[in-house]
């Protein structure tokens, strides 16, 4: 009860703050960019170029291509700006301490904030997933893409460590920057790790950034399991450490 | 294909595409201008993020920029 | 019973330490004033009993029973009241109020009605602005029906009325005194003028130990000495009177500005005529005469001092 109490004025937060409607606004910009880019490109590289060979014309997968590279190069950091400081706020300001002498339990707060935070990621993606493959379907009604449902399945998973990483973070570092510079360093991380071939597939990395390949190829799809594996571990790894630095913190 | 073709062709992209980056704009511009209490910066700063830089820019204004008493 | 009791409290910041030895009892139906200057540590003490924070050494109970920090059980039992009560803006007061409702567990059918009781208590109207726009004293009032909403057995108040204005400090002074001998009441403070008007018993902080507790009339009695205070026009002259008052009366006087406060042993009348006709015949005219409200200032400064 305590706990869909907490949930629900999370989520009153996120629509009364407008951070949901600066979210949707963002993820919606983001599902028309994707086609636009896909079909724009050839056509300004024509332009610039002042040649008259001819380009190949834009196919779905040009379209998918840019879904991808838009979530994994821009959304996922849009989304760590707008819930960089979910704890940071709430421990500098003061306002849990209120319901925490209630008898509210801390870790309660994690989780609810957890889980609406990752009910935000899949709206997210699943928002600007919907809008891409509406206006890739009108605009390359080819049937290069036959995966495009299956392929999304790991940028949920990621979500998952996202969610965790930023609520550790912001609950570690108080500042309202904390979830941002953990998310990027993070990031960084894993960018060096995929240096090394071999950990590519169990690399967390992967599974916003091979997406593509599982659209081709639903055989690809299983390459991914080690990866998938590790980031839910640690997902929940980071889940229980912030749970135990939370209950450690001086109010 | 001419420019203006090109253009018609996209418009289903185009027309939505604008509302909603202008108007994240417009909306970061009006609080900038209304709320001049910032976190940190000044007015021509933010408005120089919240104009030149699409998309990020008014997010990041919102985020980190806007004062307490928003 | 003890509603709450401190045994061998000590907490350091870093080299500083806060509380040195700190004990505390309040028994059951009290209200206890907790008296110190800023700084003394009031704060600190309430939020290692709130279970916020760590103590270095000694155990604190509440209700018998003991409080871990980090844990939230012994909070049950407890209202609080911060110094700047916190909330989420975005909420109205009637939303916030139904969130803590519900955190404390109150049966579904008695919230609105005990949250209407609340509003009206404190004073607040159940509409629908946004706690944003709360002034201080609105807030203070929020707070205040935040803290006894799930009928606290113990209230802790932290500073309650430094924020408020007059008239929201007599009302919240009321209150206080209607809940006397319902709920036992912890009630921080750096103004005198409150404890005096509501608190049972009192306790002085300072040095990281409760120098006193004792009852209000007992501590009068034992630290309040009669004093008369008599306003000249200059120091020169109050100084010229302190001289007089020593050498010829032997009492004790004291020169504060233009002002001589003078102790006196014996009865007010018989002390202020002699003190008034040795001063007449030295040519020495007060502007001003008059006997001091022996208050809790003076207690406190000889607390501190000794």
């Amino acid at each position: 009860m305590i706990t869909i109490a907490f949930i629900k004025k999370e989520i009153m937060e996120t629509w009364r703050t407008r951070k949901i409607l600066i979210l949707v606004i963002v993820f919606f910009i983001f599902g028309i960019l994707n086609p636009l880019t896909a079909k724009l490109t050839p056509e300004l590289l024509k332009m610039s170029l002042k040649t008259t060979i001819p380009f190949p014309d834009p196919t779905s997968l040009d379209s998918w291509l840019q879904f991808y590279k838009n979530i994994s190069q821009m959304g996922l950091y849009l989304f760590a700006i707008i819930f960089s400081g979910t704890m940071s706020h709430e421990l500098a300001k003061g306002s849990l301490t209120n319901l925490l002498t209630k008898g509210l339990q801390r870790r309660v707060v994690i989780f609810s904030k957890g889980f609406v935070l990752f009910g935000q990621w899949l709206l997210s993606i699943g928002l600007c997933f919907i809008v891409t493959l509406g206006y890739t379907h009108y605009y390359f009604p080819d049937n290069k893409s036959p995966h495009i449902w299956l392929a999304l399945w790991p940028l949920f998973i990621f979500g998952l460590l996202l969610v965790s990483l930023l609520l550790f973070t912001s609950t570690m570092i108080n500042n309202n920057f904390g979830g941002l510079l953990g998310t990027v360093i993070v990031m960084i991380i894993f960018n060096l790790i995929n240096l090394y071939k071999g950990a590519v597939n169990y690399n967390p990395i992967s599974l916003v950034s091979k997406n593509l390949t599982i659209v081709k190829d639903d055989t690809k799809f299983f390459d991914l399991w080690p990866s998938m594996c590790i980031t839910v571990g640690l997902a929940i790894g980071l889940l229980y450490l912030t749970v135990k630095l939370f209950d450690r913190k001086k109010l | 294909m001419n420019n203006a073709q090109l253009l018609l062709d996209n418009l289903p992209l185009l027309i939505p595409l604008v509302i909603l980056e202008f108007g994240l704009m417009i909306a970061a511009v009006v609080h900038v201008l209304k709320h001049p209490q910032y976190r940190f910066g000044n007015k021509v700063l933010w408005l120089v993020i919240v104009i030149f830089f699409q998309i990020i820019g008014p997010v990041f204004y919102f985020m980190f920029g806007r004062g307490e008493t928003a | 019973m003890n509603m709450l009791e401190l045994k061998g409290v000590t907490k350091a910041f870093g080299a500083k330490s806060v509380l040195k030895d700190l004990n505390l009892i309040v028994p059951q139906g009290s209200i206890f004033g907790f008296v110190g200057e800023n700084g003394a540590g009031k704060t600190t003490t309430m939020k290692l009993i709130l279970g916020l924070d760590k103590p270095d050494t000694g155990t604190i109970f509440v209700k018998g029973q003991q409080v871990n920090f980090g844990q939230t059980a012994t909070n049950q039992v407890i209202g609080y009241l911060p110094d700047v009560p916190e909330f989420y803006d975005y909420m109205t007061a009637t939303e916030y109020l139904q969130l803590c409702g519900e955190i404390t567990k109150i049966a579904k059918q008695e919230r609105a009605e005990k949250i209407e009781t609340m509003l009206q208590l404190v004073g607040l109207p159940n509409n629908k602005h946004r706690i944003k726009g709360f002034s201080r004293g609105m807030r203070q009032r929020l707070g205040i029906a935040q803290a006894l909403l799930n009928d606290p057995e113990l209230l802790i108040c932290d500073e309650p009325t430094s924020a408020l204005d007059p008239e929201g400090r007599h009302d919240f002074l009321q209150l206080l005194t209607r809940l006397r001998g319902k709920i036992t009441i912890l009630f921080s403070t750096h103004i005198l003028s409150d404890v005096q008007t509501v608190c049972d018993e009192i306790g002085i902080l300072h040095h990281g130990q409760l120098q006193v507790t004792d009852t209000l009339t007992n501590l009068k009695k034992t630290y309040l000495k009669p004093q008369i205070a008599l306003t000249f026009q200059d120091i020169a002259q109050a100084k010229a009177g302190q001289q007089l008052i020593i050498n010829e009366l032997a009492l004790i006087g004291e020169v504060q500005e233009n002002k001589l406060l003078v102790s006196y042993g014996s009865d007010y009348k018989t002390a202020s005529q002699k003190i008034l006709s040795l001063l007449l015949t030295h040519d020495l005219v007060p502007l001003a005469f008059n006997q001091v409200e022996p208050t809790l200032e003076q207690i406190f400064l000889q607390v501190m001092q000794s």
